[in-house]
Formats: C-alpha cells, structure tokens, sequence
C-alpha cells in the first residue's frame, strides 16, 4: 500500500466512520429519550389508574357514617391527600410533597403522580401516588446494539473504501510499473556506455576525441544518478534495508572520485578535511544517494573554477561550495519534491526531497547555510 | 401555678362545651346531623379556614347561594335565620364544631 493511498482510506474512512457514527448517535439518542418517554408514559398511565382507584375508595369513605374513618391502603401503591391549601391530610408515603407545580416526576427509583380532585372528598384537594417505577435497562440494551452496528458499519466502511478504491489503486499500479520498467530499461544502457568508456584506450585518442568521450562519460553519469534518485523514490519503503557500520571517510573518497570528472569539467578543487574511521550505522545505498545528491547538487550550481570543501568530523559532514546561493525563501521551500530555482540546470528537483527522507530516516539534523553569491553549505549532523 | 393554669384550662372548655350544647345542639340536635353539615363542607370547602369561614358567613348572614344544603330541602325548610350570637361567641362555637367533627382527624 503507498502511503498516499494509506492517508486517502484514512481521511476517506474517517469522513465516512463520523458522518455514520453522528448519525447512529442521533438515531440512537433519539430512540433513547423515545423509549424514556415511552416508559414515563406507561408508568403515568398505571398512576392515573392508582389514582382512580383511590378515589373511588375516598367517595365511599366520605359517605360512610363511622366516627373513624380507615384511610385506604393499596399493595402496589402508597398515597396521600392533601388539602386545598396543600396541607396534608393523610399519608402513607415516607416523603411530603412540597411542590405542587410537577404533575408527574422520579425521585429516587420511585414516580410519582399528583392530581387534583373535586368535590373533596374527606377535604382531598390532591392526591400523590408514590409507586417504585419499573426497572427498564433501555441504556445497556441500546449500547450493546450500537457497538454491534459500529462494528458492522467499519467493516463495511473498510470493503467499500477498497472497492472504491480499486480502479484507482490499478491505475496507480499501472503507472508505476511502467516507470519501474523504463527505468530498468535505462538502467541497461547507461551501464553500457560507461562501460565502454571505461574500456576505450585514451592514449588512442586525439586532445579533441577524448574531451568529447569526457563530455559522454559525465552525461552518463548525470543520466545515472537520475535513475538512482528515480530507483530510490519508486522503491521507497520497498527496498531491502541493510545497515550496517559504514566508513564514511571511504564512501565520501569514493563518491568524490566518483564525481572528479564532472568536477574536472568545470576546473573545481576539491578540498578534504576528512578524519578517518568515522562509522555511521546506516544502508550503504542510502548514504550513498545522500552523499550523491548533496554532492552533485555543489557541483551543478557552484561557478567555475572555485572550491568545494569536504568536512568529515564524529559527528558532522559539511560540504561547501562557492556558488550562487539561495535566498532565505529558496531555504525554507527546498524540500518540496519536484522544487527547482535554476531552470537552466538540469534534474528533476527531487534531490533535496530524497536527502531529506533519508537524514529523517537516520536522524540526521540538516543545516544549510547560504548566502547569494557566495556559496552554499549543506551541515549534517548526528 | 401548672396546676392552677391547667385548672383554668378545664374549666374553659367546659364552659365552652356548655355554651357549644347551648348554643347549638339544642336545635341541631344530635351528632348524625352535624355530621352530614361537616361533610358537606368539607366536599365543597375542603380546609379547615375556609371551611369555618363559609360557615361563619352563613349563619350570620344566611342566603340561598351560600347554603350547602340541596334545593328541595331549601324549597321544604327555607333559608335559616340569621344567628344572634356575637361574632366572637359565633366563632368560637365553630371552633368548637370543627375539633370535634372534622374528618381529618377521624382517619386513621
């Protein structure tokens, strides 16, 4: 999976997990306080019941022509009368009413129901039901079923982002197995070139024909470090690591050598303060492309005739060269892929987009210094 | 002087009790009675203050809109006649009345 892909089902699953979870929420909240109500309801309408019953026993108590009247007791409910002035006349609950305002109302696992009376029998303007309120786990219920169907909706979501995607992970996969094998395709006879070069006896050749055949050798060698930039951004994350304890002195002698020619070309001088034996625990191929690309980068866009210095110390590796210089915002955009400031070179502006993946890789600080006119230093720190 | 106070209390509600017989049981006769007028008042008028206070209105100044009694016995007895007692005698034979037949305290 590419990482743009990776972000793409991300933000793509992200997008369609909120919008469905707001909705279950919703939905969910909704039925919640429906079923609540549902509840609330079904327990007024066994009050209203309670109430008519007590009612009925509060007329016939009325009339009777005892000297003591026996306040009517229910199993399933308690009550009390008050007047209309709401004092209390009689109870059989453990609390007292004092607010009148709420006809129906829970306090402590039990409901409650107040409703007026006339005419007053035995003086009852009022009469409150107290009832324990039947235990309904709407909740639990309501959370297991959500986490079933949030379960459910991110599997689906998962398979639909995949189907979605499809076509364009095809296309993708198209595009970029038709670069990898161009670029293997080039990869054959750039080899081929320098190869011959290498072989071809200079001592055979006029002054004019072998500064024509140098000319070659430094195109294919630009030719080749594009391809190893291009090898290394399409296998990014693909390739094999193998780090081990690297030289560096060797590998920055080497990569120096490697680059004498073109150096050569524009009458450069290398200066070196390499310490020896300075072991960095990397990929070669990596530090390689990193060292190449800061390397070619001096070469390319430093003036004629000037010096580039090499620094090597335990923790540090400098290169610096008397170029043209870049400006503070040239600075602060050069990691951008694809960002080039001097068309009339060539490359393909990722140079500095790969040094910085692989310093990022490896910990590595990156310092530039610049200075327009003056020249440019690349610090690397570890 | 607990003795004495309590002396004196005793003696006042015997003599209220008196004037309470003299006053009014001597027409309304017996207890049935008084106690159909209680419950009457207390369906319509439900608490003891305003229970007292529709009585009190009544008998001083007795009308057929105040009346609790149904129309037909109206129609057969007409309106009663207006008390003479004082204001303060009236009321406090309605005290009387109301302590000992209220219903409230008869529910147990």
């Amino acid at each position: 999976m590419y990482s743009g892909e990776k972000k793409t089902i991300i933000y793509v699953l992200v997008l369609y997990l909120s919008s469905t979870l707001l909705l279950i929420a919703t939905l969910f909240t909704s039925y919640y306080f429906y079923k609540q109500e549902e509840l609330a309801d079904s327990e007024k309408n066994i009050l209203k019941k309670y109430t008519l019953e007590l009612k009925e026993r509060l007329s016939i108590l009325h009339e009777e022509s005892a000297q003591r009247f026996e306040y009517p007791r229910f199993e399933n409910f308690k009550s009390a009368i008050y007047d209309l002035d709401k004092n209390l006349i009689f109870s059989t609950m453990d609390i007292k009413i004092k607010n009148f305002e709420k006809e129906f109302f829970k306090k402590e696992s039990k409901s409650y129901l107040i409703s007026s009376l006339t005419p007053y029998y035995l003086g009852a303007a009022y009469i409150v039901i107290e009832k324990e309120t039947k235990k309904v786990d709407i909740l639990s219920g309501l959370i297991y079923l959500a986490i079933i169907v949030i379960i459910i909706t991110i599997i689906t979501s998962y398979f639909l982002v995949n189907l979605v995607l499809k076509p364009l992970r095809d296309n993708i996969k198209l595009l970029d197995n038709f670069i990898k094998d161009t670029t293997h395709e080039l990869n054959t006879p750039i080899t081929a070139i320098l190869t011959n070069i290498e072989t071809i006896d200079s001592s055979n050749c006029d002054e004019k024909s072998l500064r024509k055949l140098q000319r070659i050798k430094i195109a294919s060698m630009s030719i080749s470090n594009i391809y190893e930039d291009l090898v290394y951004l399409l296998l990014n994350h693909k390739t094999s690591i193998q780090n081990e304890d690297l030289n560096l002195c060797e590998i920055l002698t080497q990569r120096v050598n490697y680059f004498a020619n073109m150096a050569n070309q524009k009458e450069l001088n290398f200066i070196l303060h390499v310490k020896e034996s300075v072991y960095f625990f990397a990929d070669k191929q990596k530090m390689e492309r990193l060292i190449d690309n800061i390397l070619s980068n001096a070469i390319k866009y430093t003036k004629k005739s000037t010096t580039i210095t090499i620094i090597l110390d335990d923790s540090l590796l400098s290169i610096e060269d008397e170029g043209k210089g870049m400006s503070k915002k040239e600075i602060e955009s050069i990691y951008e892929r694809y960002r080039r400031f001097d068309k009339t070179q060539g490359g393909f502006g990722i140079g500095y987009s790969i040094i910085k993946s692989i310093a990022d890789e490896y910990a590595i600080k990156i310092d530039i210094e610049s200075q327009l006119d003056k020249g440019t230093k690349v610090t690397l720190t570890w | 002087m607990v003795k004495s106070v309590s002396l004196f209390l005793i003696l006042c509600t015997l003599l209220g009790s008196s004037e309470f017989e003299k006053n009014c049981l001597t027409c309304h006769g017996d207890d049935f009675r008084f106690n159909i007028i209680m419950k009457k008042y207390t369906l319509k008028y439900s608490t003891k203050e305003r229970i007292k206070n529709a009585m009190f209105e009544y008998l001083k100044y007795p009308s057929y809109e105040k009346s609790i009694l149904p129309s037909e016995y109206i129609k057969k007895f007409g309106i009663k006649e207006k008390s003479e007692l004082e204001d303060k005698i009236l009321k406090e034979m309605l005290d009387i009345y109301y302590d000992r037949f209220n219903l409230k305290s008869k529910l147990y």
